[in-house]
């Protein structure tokens, strides 16, 4: 293929500074010009020694999705880094450190087990960052000076990132790392002057808007804040603690406040009584802090308040996999909880989408009086992609509340039932509109009311108003040529990045397919899903879960029964997987 | 002299002149007769029109249980939450709008059992919320199991054999817990709920009333009335709410003196 | 481990011989084969012919990779021994890398020799040994129209040949250095100066370069005892010494190379030498000799790897060891010591 497309790797241990130098790695090449998108892997265990990756490619195409073959290792601990040999071509550049303090025996190597046609780099990066700096800390620096001299990357991109990383740093921390980065790059300069390569040089690079790295956690952050978040309510819980943190760092400069709770329930409760009193608040979870929230999130369904919650998946059930990704909260997300608890639940499928469907989710809670799930994943949090800085619109951010427009001596009916089935809501400090918000079934005035003929209408009320949000929530994206299509891919999250890699990548060798992208999942576009799927000989539905939860929410939308492709592997999908499947069923369709 | 015609008349008479029905909804208490629920929420009603707060910037939240039911019978704002929520519930719609007056109610089994987590948390956060613990000790919306705050070796239906937990003291949690307004009270004696109230509610911080009352319809042995009114008295007269030593003293040694236990200056 | 390792060092045709005949015979060793290139084994006699463009790269590899793979034989290329504990059984690379072993055949080759009053003038001067030796001939090749060869052993007179076939100007120093240990006598000068000239060499009446001078990138003034001269390159063709100074501290024999029985065993147990880097004693002339050339490292790899299985095979080896390359007769054991 013409073109760039590295995947890089820094492998180390906690405290070699990895997870630094895969983030200058993205900075760099990001102020190159190239596409990014990195994804970190760090231990659940906080032992200060665990294994440290950073995966980063680098492209000059969009990149949607990591891949799994990695064309780069950078080893900054030989022993942590044969984890990643499955993962190298056989062709890999590995660099790695030629003078280790102390003897490696053969069965802890990592070059021991690599394959004869890796390409070695042996550096000894501690002692060119002692001498260059009089300290071996630099030595994650000199390995990078390494990459950019052997690979064929620009130094003045990585020395521009470390000025940015080092900056608030003293002078001298700042030119220490500078010194360890050029003694990284001189050394191999020289070196392997022989068998240097140019692996960026083929680049073709778009002309665009100035880009950011941003991860999909700061995104939702960022989007929070834009969307005039007036308080976080939260519980430490991995992968969504990164939001807490960034929001109790900005929001109080906004006027806002963050509150650490005591667990998950008190913070979606927090979360529904500051919404009840008008505030735009938000709480971000995962799995297990979700599943504590199912009762309350159920009560704002009954009583019809706004809340916004982010719930990061990760590996499960229960406890699971902490710091591995997964898409198997789709069920908790529309389903879980008691009674027809209908609410809007949607999923960004990378960075960019992560702020905007955030920003988008406030108003959404409040025009539609609900609990509005956004469903993100470990990989789309933590990954960073090299991103157009984006910015809300006015009307993204705008009120979304519908308030009572009640004349004097008319009671006012809190649960109208409209045609809509939204119902004009008050806030507390309104004058002459109060009402009780009860998790009893109601009338429309909001007593309790349990008649068969209250429920039946209530239920439909409620059902109804969900249904309307579709009209608010972004359509099904195709991505498909015009006509029948041999194979169709309908994905959901962090996984639709892969399954478009790969749609594309088997259209490119001449197979007809296409793809679908959903991203409201309750409400769906049900007119949209099945405009696709009747044009298409099967369907084909990848997930990040072993139980192929999207299928069973959708898959009646398919002429025939749709085809799972289930990995619960706690690891982002492979786009390569995706296209073996579409080209086996192509090619079965075909005979 | 005294006729039947004439009591109910007085009564009339009386309810008028309090205005209950200025806070009070037009929602009839689905409390028992006799429950002393009344009494607080005759307490608490002659807070809000003390205090002279507009009922539309005052929220009463609740949870579950026969105190669940508070905000129906109130003219202010009103959330009824699920059970045991009541304070974390509260917490937000107070930093939602600090200009809100916010009581928390709820009962012993609300507050202490499911709920019991959120004690210590809302009372070291401070956050300005009224929280009202109606302790009959007993669940009644579920007819009659026991409560955290039932003594030792109750009987009911779903202790045959009687209780094994040993009962809590909320008014010595609440001290435990750093709560910056402690007061313990009886339903029995509405004003001086309200009296509590009405100096808690003032108070900038949380602050907790645990009310001792009555299950007419489910205990028959325990805190009925007979006995509450026999084991309920003032705080000695010499008590210092400011001083925490001299409040931990009072609540180790009784279980019945009633007042502002505590108040941080 | 109650497993064999065996390990080879030196991917060129006597370690691969070697490797390859272990595999051979025995299937549940692990055999490692180390050797410091980062490419596999290549026809390093082929290289003449690459320069001359008579032969693409990937002509001169031979045993594909996937090869070894299938073979289950480990191959660590680009990697380098630095030191060996034989009494432990232990070899140590550059890395800081400690491998053991339980049996071991040297086959680490040899290195262009420069003769030390020369040494001075390294820089100015290009040997050919390896691929990235060829390559960098085929570089400057492309930008000079003359060179300097000073040398007179086998390679030299096979990088004429490829010389003259890009119609290269050659001008040739016989240097008595490349011919030990027989004397460089004015019968062999006579012959080879002959054979050369016939083949429109310029064969130089001067034994020794004084000095060498860079006058610009792809230009070199040549001083000799009989003048001086402007050249576009000078190549360095004094023979080859043994890879075999990381050896020098571990209590092997050694003299010129490795020393060795005619059952190519070492002076340590189930260790082997064998190729460039092996002083073979020659039972007949009562003496060691060493050879090169690729058929002789190829046989000796095969004969190392037997006796360390438990063979006892000797090399057997005429009394002349005389190879004829493009009509001149030349002795094969020309090292010398420096």
């Amino acid at each position: 293929m013409p073109g760039v497309d590295v995947t890089v790797e820094v492998c180390g241990m906690a405290g070699d500074g990895t997870i630094a130098a895969g983030g200058m790695i993205n900075d760099a090449m990001s102020h190159g010009g190239f596409s990014v998108l990195g994804f970190d892997s760090y231990p659940a265990e906080i032992r200060g020694f665990g294994r440290c990756v950073t995966r980063s490619r680098v492209g000059d195409r969009e990149i949607r999705a990591l891949d799994e073959a990695t064309h780069v290792l950078i080893s900054l601990n030989d022993e942590e880094s044969k984890s990643r040999v499955p993962v190298l071509t056989r062709d890999c550049v590995v660099l790695f450190d030629s003078n280790p303090p102390v003897l490696v025996e053969e069965d802890r190597s990592l070059v021991a087990i690599l394959d004869p046609e890796t390409r070695l780099f042996p550096m000894p990066f501690g002692d060119l960052a002692a001498a260059a700096a009089g300290t071996q800390r630099g030595r994650n620096l000199v390995a990078l000076g390494g990459f950019a001299a052997v690979c064929g990357a620009d130094p003045e991109l990585f020395r521009e990132a470390i000025r940015a990383k080092f900056k608030a740093k003293s002078q001298s921390v700042l030119q220490a790392n500078l010194k360890s980065f050029d003694a990284g790059y001189a050394y191999a300069l020289e070196k392997f002057h022989d068998r240097l390569l140019t692996m960026f040089a083929s680049a073709d690079l778009p002309k665009g808007p100035e880009k950011v790295m941003l991860s999909g956690n700061m995104a939702i952050g960022k989007a929070a804040l834009d969307a005039g978040l007036k308080l976080y309510f939260g519980y430490p819980i991995t992968p969504a603690t990164p939001i807490m943190e960034y929001l109790a760092r900005e929001l109080p400069k906004r006027g806002g406040a963050v509150v650490q709770m005591e667990d998950e329930i008190s913070s979606i409760g927090a979360v529904l009584g500051a919404s009840y009193a008008g505030k735009r608040a938000m709480t971000a979870t995962s799995g297990p802090g979700f599943a504590l929230m199912t009762e309350l999130i159920t009560h704002g369904v009954m009583a019809e308040i706004p809340a916004v919650i982010l719930n990061a998946q990760r590996g499960g059930p229960s406890t699971g996999l902490p710091t591995k990704t997964e898409q198997s909260d789709l069920h908790a997300a529309v389903f879980g909880g008691p009674g027809d608890s209908y609410r809007i639940v949607i999923a960004p499928t990378n960075v960019t989408e992560c702020y905007y469907y955030t920003v988008k989710s406030f108003q959404l809670a409040e025009k539609y009086q609900t609990p509005v799930i956004v469903l993100t994943d470990f990989y789309l949090d933590n990954r960073v992609e090299n991103v157009p800085m984006p910015e809300a619109r006015e009307e993204d951010v705008r009120d979304g509340n519908i308030y009572p427009n009640v004349s004097a001596g008319e009671p006012y009916k809190r649960y109208l039932r409209t045609e809509s089935g939204i119902s004009p809501r008050s806030i507390p400090g309104q004058a002459g509109l109060q009402f009780t918000a009860t998790g009893l079934e109601h009338t429309e005035r909001g007593k309790p009311d349990y008649s068969a003929r209250n429920h039946m209408e209530m239920s439909a009320k409620r059902f109804r108003k969900i249904q309307g949000a579709l009209a608010d929530l972004p359509e099904p994206e195709e991505y498909a040529p015009d006509g029948p299509l041999s194979v169709g891919v309908i994905g959901w999250g962090s996984t639709f990045g892969s399954a478009l890699e790969a749609v594309l990548a088997a259209r490119e060798r001449g197979l007809r397919v296409g793809a679908l992208k959903i991203t409201s999942l309750y409400p769906y576009h049900e007119a949209a899903i099945r405009k696709f799927t009747s044009r298409c000989e099967e369907v084909l539905i990848p997930e990040l879960n072993y139980s192929g939860q999207l299928i069973s929410l959708i898959g009646r939308l398919c002429r025939k029964e749709a085809i799972p492709l289930n990995l619960a592997t706690g690891e982002p999908f492979p786009p390569s997987l995706i296209r073996k499947k579409i080209e086996e069923l192509a090619e079965a369709g075909a005979q | 002299m005294k006729t039947p015609g004439k009591v109910l008349a007085d009564k009339v008479r009386a309810i008028g002149e309090a205005k209950i029905f200025e806070v009070r909804s037009e929602s009839l208490p689905t409390w028992c007769p006799g429950c002393g629920y009344f009494g607080i929420h005759q307490g608490l009603n002659a807070c809000i029109k003390e205090l002279g707060m507009p009922l539309h910037k005052v929220v009463t939240v609740s949870g579950i249980g026969c105190a669940g039911r508070y905000p129906f019978f109130t003219r202010t704002y009103g959330l009824h939450t699920v059970h045991g929520r009541t304070l974390p519930v509260a917490t937000g719609v107070k930093m939602a709008n600090p200009d809100l007056t916010v009581f928390a109610v709820g009962g012993d089994g609300d507050g202490l059992a499911i709920g019991g987590g959120h004690l210590p948390h809302v009372a070291r956060r401070n956050v300005n919320i009224n929280y009202l613990l109606f302790d009959n000790s007993i669940y009644g919306l579920t007819k009659g199991q026991p409560s955290p705050s039932s003594p030792l070796g109750m009987t009911s239906k779903a202790s045959p054999y009687g209780t094994l937990d040993k009962p809590l003291n909320a008014t010595l949690m609440a001290l435990t817990y750093g709560a910056s307004f402690v007061a313990r009270l009886f339903a029995g004696d509405p004003k001086g709920i309200t009296n509590a109230l009405l100096e808690g509610a003032r108070h900038p911080g949380f602050s907790i009333f645990h009310i001792y009352t009555s299950c007419v319809t489910f205990d028959k042995s325990f805190k009925t009335w007979e006995h509450l009114k026999e084991w309920v008295h003032p705080l000695p007269k010499d008590h210092d709410p400011t001083d925490l030593r001299q409040a931990f003293d009072q609540v180790l040694q009784d279980d019945f003196s009633v007042g502002v236990i505590y108040k941080r200056g | 481990m109650s497993r064999e390792h065996w390990v080879v060092i030196g991917n060129g045709p006597a370690g691969n011989a070697a490797a390859v005949t272990l595999r051979k015979f025995v299937t549940d060793a692990r055999i490692t084969l180390i050797g410091e290139e980062n490419i596999p084994e290549y026809r390093c006699n082929l290289l003449p012919d690459f320069i001359a463009g008579a032969l693409r790269e990937e002509d001169l590899f031979c045993t594909p990779i996937q090869r070894f793979r299938e073979m289950d034989i480990k191959l660590r290329l680009g990697q380098k021994v630095t030191d060996v504990a034989f009494e432990r059984g232990e070899l140590k690379l550059a890395h800081n890398e400690v491998v053991r072993f339980t049996g071991m055949i040297i086959a680490c080759g040899s290195t262009p020799s420069i003769p030390e009053r020369l040494g001075m003038f390294r820089d100015l001067m290009l040997p050919l040994k390896t691929l990235g030796d060829a390559k960098r001939w085929i570089e400057k090749l492309a930008r000079v129209d003359s060179v300097f060869v000073a040398g007179g052993d086998l390679t030299s007179l096979c990088f004429t040949r490829a010389l003259l076939a890009l119609r290269k100007r050659v001008m040739f120093m016989l240097c008595p250095d490349s011919f030990w240990p027989i004397p460089l006598s004015s019968e062999v000068r006579r012959s080879c100066s002959a054979r050369l000239e016939e083949r429109g060499v310029e064969v130089l009446d001067c034994a020794k370069i004084e000095n060498l001078t860079r006058l610009s990138e792809d230009s070199v003034e040549v001083k000799t005892d009989a003048g001086s001269l402007v050249v576009g390159a000078v190549g360095a063709f004094f023979g080859l010494v043994p890879n075999v100074r990381f050896l020098a501290r571990t209590g092997l024999d050694l003299e010129r190379g490795i020393l060795v029985d005619e059952y190519l065993r070492t002076c340590v147990e189930n260790v082997y030498a064998a190729g460039d880097c092996a002083q073979v004693y020659h039972p007949g002339i009562r003496a060691y000799w060493v050879s090169i050339g690729c058929p002789n490292a190829t046989e000796q790899g095969r004969i190392a790897a037997m006796n360390l299985m438990g063979g006892s095979l000797s090399l057997d080896v005429p009394q002349e060891n005389i190879f004829e390359v493009d009509g001149i007769k030349v002795n094969t054991s020309w090292w010398m010591e420096l």
